[in-house]
């Protein structure tokens, strides 16, 4: 909200400058965006009085040309002007030669239809203070004095404070609001507008009529009627007030009715008295689908949670929204009803909302109108528009108040403040500083007793006055100490350390971990999931519909990781990412977010150093990742069938099985199709691994095994599989460790070669050793014998001679 | 004790010693004289041919020049070792400014190591990690924490909602409602983790962001031992000349509420980039929890007080790296994680 600050010292003696002002409200929760001077862009322009039209030049572009002669008082000038509204005795805008107007553009003396023109008349348009042309010449107050500089004779040597108000200060969503702060933080006296209002005889009782038939929502609601007014354009100073503060002015009666919304911050409608039938107000409901044309010429469709303001007839007003079409005040109103009510917040919010028409009348009553403060609003608007518009104000005001609000006192005890602060102001200030924010206090034994008044609807409790005591006081003198107390034992979830435990695994292997979006595109999503899978979780209000669900798939984000870099041209990928995916069913919330660690590469294996050649990662490199994050974690896996996630091309796909019997992760190639439909042309490889599944198995315990004493004897085995073996490496395995017995200590796959005829080479080296002896070789021998027979006779396959 | 017979050994050892240039030819003179049948030892095993008388004299001479010889081998030995592995390397040409070959080098994410550091610092203070779930209902992230529906307030978080009652939460408040109906006071937490908000992103915006919410409940917690609290992270997290500046604020599960912002630390509160000029960065929001708020998790806000704050991990982290675009984090090009390797 945008606040000139000359007009805060209407209110409230300034000693301090506009900067400083807004340190001192920042420093006490106002927040100032910014403070800018209204600087118009241009320099020398002055009032000129328009003293004689010399005489008339001819026609251009449908003007009459005429020579003026023009007055800054010390000076005269002759000046060739076409306006409409050029009339001897007026005050103008006048830039004489040597002026610099927006655009940097310098008046000098030029020859006009033959006659030299001295200078220039100008419009609003002219000098970038409006739109305003056609009407003519910027005029002023007949009181403005001649050769004063317009820069203050319109009252734009000012700075706007951008203001930012919470929404718990509707209060502060005025001129006043801030001025009553400003009062408080300075000490200086709050001087609120006085009203001198010149009511005619005619009592207003007999001219209008209000009916609340739903004062649930209308907790009040006036009017004052004003007869006669001429409506037109508002005075130039007026109107340049508005235009700071970002309004447009419209005619003299809108224009007061909005200049008393900012000044005040109670919102005003004035209808055009003839057209509300019998002068009534009836504040109702809307029926259901009931149909109404606000006055930006929109049809809205209502529901009966919609608040109207009606006439006996139809309905003229959206109640704290917008006013009717068919009340406007136009060109021809001559008679005024001046609203100025209370509406319930929650419902101008919910219809504001609902119809998606949001004005500063309804932001204002949304966040909490002052309802004692809208009978002097509508006093001061109604003199405002009688200065204005002239027209005589019926006598009283006709004031419909059934909630009437009750006083609202809080006891405040010295102790509390002490409690909740750890200090507290000697409790003079404190009297002090409640006094100054306009909360009358007094004593009660060692305690306060405050009145809250009505336009702070924020303050409601004990602790809120703690807070309006420490802000003026200044956060800057609160103490700094540590909480005392017994502190319990710090315990951290174990998923914390699981994923401390993962991370250094995965970055000690040298992978980068990413951090991605939850969100998901459904249609790659689609690419995630079978149709028959369970649903996925959807977003009501999503920013996008590419972001419309949540993650249904681990890897749905190493795999926009990877597609990122490629498209970057960096096509040696190696990423890891702790992540969720949300699935429906479970928990208060009807959802589930089961944790992963997700891996994926593409690309070389490793950093390519200058006497190694680059290798390229493939699925075991994958595997062997996920093996080494579950060791990591204490846990021990071997290699089981394709799994239950979609993503892996059918034929490379595997899992990793827990000794329970648990599925603890999967591995493989990414889809084609998957890795293709995000642009990446290389092979991916990646692993899951369910951290909810590997958090819940029970890590290999640690024990100490005693260190052998005695020798270690060597073997080498190397069997050739047939090409059409359907036969694994783990088969094998399995079987020589149970050939073996024992005295096998450790068994490792160190060779894997094919030949060109499909057949496969697999060598192991197997370490044999006992326990209490030395092994002779004589006995190693016939293990060794024993397992070659038992291999190649379970399997059919033979050894690997030479 | 010498003996001729010996001392004629010794001579020949002394100059095949002196004679010899490598440590092949050294091993070749120890096998001579000292190894299985070298003169040397040749002589001892002869000493039973020896007459009596001369057997002890000669036994001694040779058993002395035995350890003569051996300490005269081993130190030509050791000498001529070192020279010929010089001569190796030097052979070898090294050209020690051939880069080193490191083992792989993988990356935290700058979140993570932001995320570390200020769950080590408040775990120092006391505090626990708790979490909660990403999906929230509308109870838990809005309504407990006193902001109803139809209320101003809720225009403060722009939602994304799920239903009518569930969405994704917009800070990390909500656990403090779930940890504080879970337990009893006192309560000394931090909870870090996602949290969303309808918003377009841009340099400063995303809808998706981190957040590290802190809550002390107690019988005597006080908003001075909030400051004391922020100002030794602030110490902790930007440096011993840190400096933290209390704002009053709103937040509607706090009251007394603050922004707090820390004293700019690329120019020390004199104005620079960083802080647009204004010498303090704003870090988080913070207070006193509300008393109803602690009424609706069942404490008594006349027997324990509390506060609360929450701080955005991302915008910690653009702060600590000079990080100007928050979509960095989250688009994991390898050229910025590497800097955090």
């Amino acid at each position: 909200m945008k606040i000139p600050y000359r007009w805060i010292g209407e209110f409230v003696e300034l000693g301090l400058d506009a900067a400083r002002a807004a340190d001192r409200l920042i420093n006490a929760g106002i927040e100032v965006a910014s403070v800018t001077p209204l600087a118009p862009d241009f320099r020398g322009v002055v009032v000129g009085e328009i003293e004689a039209v010399e005489r008339e030049l001819g026609e251009s572009r449908d003007h009459r040309l005429l020579l003026c002669r023009v007055s800054t008082g010390r000076e005269r000038y002759a000046v060739v002007c076409g306006a409409p509204n050029t009339k001897v005795g007026a005050r103008a805008a006048f830039a004489p030669p040597g002026a610099v107007l927006p655009g940097g553009r310098k008046i000098a003396a030029a020859k006009i239809h033959g006659v030299e023109s001295q200078g220039m008349l100008c419009s609003e348009r002219e000098l970038g203070l409006g739109e305003e042309h056609e009407a003519g010449l910027l005029l002023l107050d007949d009181g403005a004095r001649p050769g004063a500089d317009l820069v203050a004779a319109l009252g734009l040597d000012d700075h706007v404070l951008e203001v930012e108000i919470t929404p718990n200060r509707p209060d502060c969503l005025s001129v006043l609001g801030i001025a009553r702060e400003i009062a408080a933080l300075t000490g200086a006296r709050l001087r609120p507008p006085q009203v001198k209002l010149r009511e005619s005889a005619e009592a207003a009782r007999g001219l209008a009529r209000v009916r609340i038939e739903a004062p649930d929502l209308c907790h009040r609601f006036t009017t004052r009627v004003i007869i006669g007014v001429t409506i037109g354009p508002s005075p130039a100073r007026l109107r340049m007030r508005l235009r700071a503060v970002g309004l447009r002015p419209i005619n003299n009666v809108v224009d007061a009715t909005n200049y008393v919304l900012w000044e005040l911050g109670q919102p005003l409608h004035a209808y055009d008295g003839e057209t509300v039938t019998d002068g009534t107000f009836v504040v109702r409901r809307a029926r259901a689908g009931e149909r109404f044309t606000t006055l930006d010429g929109q049809e809205r469709t209502l529901d009966t949670s919609m608040l109207l303001i009606a006439d006996p007839k139809r309905a003229i007003g959206l109640a704290g929204v917008m006013g009717g079409a068919n009340t406007e005040v136009t060109d021809r109103t001559t008679r005024l009803l001046l609203e100025s009510a209370w509406f319930d917040p929650s419902s101008i919010r919910r219809t504001s909302r609902a119809l998606a028409l949001r004005t500063d009348a309804a932001y204002r009553f949304e966040r909490g109108a002052d309802v004692e403060g809208l009978a002097p609003a509508s006093a001061r608007a109604a003199a405002l528009i009688a200065e204005l518009a002239g027209g005589a104000i019926a006598r009283g005001v006709v004031d419909a108040y059934p909630r009437r609000r009750k006083p609202s006192r809080v006891r405040l005890r010295m102790s509390r403040v002490k409690r909740v602060l750890g200090m507290t102001p000697p409790r003079a200030q404190v009297v002090k500083i409640l006094s100054g924010l306009g909360l009358p206090v007094k004593a009660r034994d060692a305690d306060l007793e405050v009145t809250v008044p009505s336009f702070r609807r924020d303050l409601s409790m004990e602790d809120d006055l703690v807070e309006e005591i420490i802000r003026v006081w200044g956060y800057d003198r609160l103490p700094s100490t540590l909480p005392g107390g017994a502190i319990a034992l710090v315990s951290h979830p174990a998923s914390l350390r699981q994923n401390q435990t993962v991370r250094r695994a995965l970055v000690g292997a040298g992978l980068a971990e990413v951090v991605t979006h939850s969100f998901s595109d459904p249609a790659r999503a689609a690419l995630f999931r079978r149709p028959s899978g369970p649903p996925p979780v959807e977003l009501l209000n999503p920013l996008a519909t590419d972001a419309s669900w949540l993650r249904v798939h681990p890897l749905e984000g190493v795999l926009g990781a990877i597609a990122t870099n490629v498209r970057r041209q960096q096509s040696d990928v190696r990423v890891f990412e702790i992540c969720k995916t949300y699935a429906r069913g479970g928990g208060d919330t009807g959802t589930s977010e089961p944790r992963w660690v997700t891996i994926a590469l593409t690309g070389a294996r490793g950093e390519p150093g200058w006497d190694a050649s680059v290798t390229l990662a493939d699925v075991y490199d994958a595997k062997g990742l996920a093996e080494h994050l579950l060791e990591a974690l204490g846990l021990r896996a071997g290699t089981g069938d394709a799994g239950a996630l979609e993503g892996f091309e059918p034929d490379c796909h595997g899992t990793l099985v827990g000794d329970g019997g648990a599925i603890l992760g999967e591995f493989g190639e990414v889809a084609a199709s998957i890795r293709e439909s995000l642009g990446i042309s290389a092979p991916v490889f990646a692993a899951v691994v369910s951290l909810d599944v590997a958090g819940a198995a029970a890590p290999v315990p640690m024990r100490y095994q005693p260190l052998p004493r005695f020798p270690v004897v060597e073997r080498d085995l190397a069997f050739v599989v047939g090409s059409d073996q359907a036969l694994t490496a783990a088969q094998i395995e399995s079987a020589l460790r149970q050939e073996a017995g024992p005295l096998l200590r450790q068994l490792v796959l160190f060779d894997v070669f094919r030949f060109p005829d499909g057949r496969s080479s697999l060598a192991w080296r197997l370490l044999f050793q006992a326990e209490d002896r030395t092994l002779t070789d004589d006995e190693v021998n016939a293990i060794q014998d024993r397992l070659v027979r038992r291999v190649t006779e379970t399997f059919h396959i033979t050894l690997r001679s030479g | 004790m010498a003996h001729p017979r010996v001392d004629a050994i010794v001579l020949r050892a002394r100059e095949a010693v002196a004679a010899a240039q490598s440590s092949a030819e050294l091993e070749k003179v120890r096998v001579g004289f000292l190894g299985r049948s070298g003169e040397l030892t040749q002589l001892l095993r002869s000493l039973g041919s020896l007459a009596a008388e001369e057997r002890p004299l000669v036994g001694a001479a040779a058993n002395e020049a035995k350890r003569e010889l051996e300490a005269l081998l081993d130190a030509r030995l050791a000498a001529t070792l070192e020279t010929e592995r010089r001569a190796e390397r030097r052979r070898q040409r090294l050209d020690l400014t051939l880069p080193g070959r490191r083992p792989p080098k993988g990356s935290l994410h700058p979140l993570t190591r932001v995320h570390d550091e200020i769950v080590a610092i408040f775990a120092g203070l006391g505090f626990s990690v708790a979490e909660g779930p990403e999906i929230e209902t509308d109870y838990h992230n809005f309504e407990a924490l006193n902001i109803p529906r139809d209320h101003p307030a809720r225009d403060m978080q722009d939602t994304l909602y799920l239903s009518e009652s569930t969405l994704l939460r917009t800070h990390t408040s909500p656990v403090q409602i779930r940890a504080m109906l879970a337990q009893k006071p006192p309560v000394r937490i931090i909870v870090p983790g996602r949290v969303y908000r309808r918003d377009v992103a841009d340099a400063t915006h995303s809808p998706m962001f981190h957040q590290v919410e802190g809550l002390a409940v107690d019988r005597d917690i006080t908003m001075a031992d909030l400051r004391g609290t922020l100002e030794l992270f602030a110490r902790e997290m930007f440096g011993p000349r840190s400096r933290i500046r209390f704002r009053p604020s709103f937040f509607p599960f706090t009251e007394p509420s603050a922004e707090v912002d820390v004293l700019c630390f690329v120019c020390h509160g004199a104005g620079c980039r960083l802080c647009k000029q204004g010498g303090w960065l704003e870090i988080l929001g913070s207070g006193m929890v509300h008393p109803q708020v602690l009424r609706n998790v069942g404490y008594d806000p006349e027997e324990v007080t509390g506060w609360a704050f929450g701080m955005g991990i991302d915008r910690i982290a653009m702060l600590k790296y000079g990080i100007d675009d928050l979509r960095l984090f989250f688009e994991n090009d390898l050229r910025f994680l590497r800097q955090f390797a």
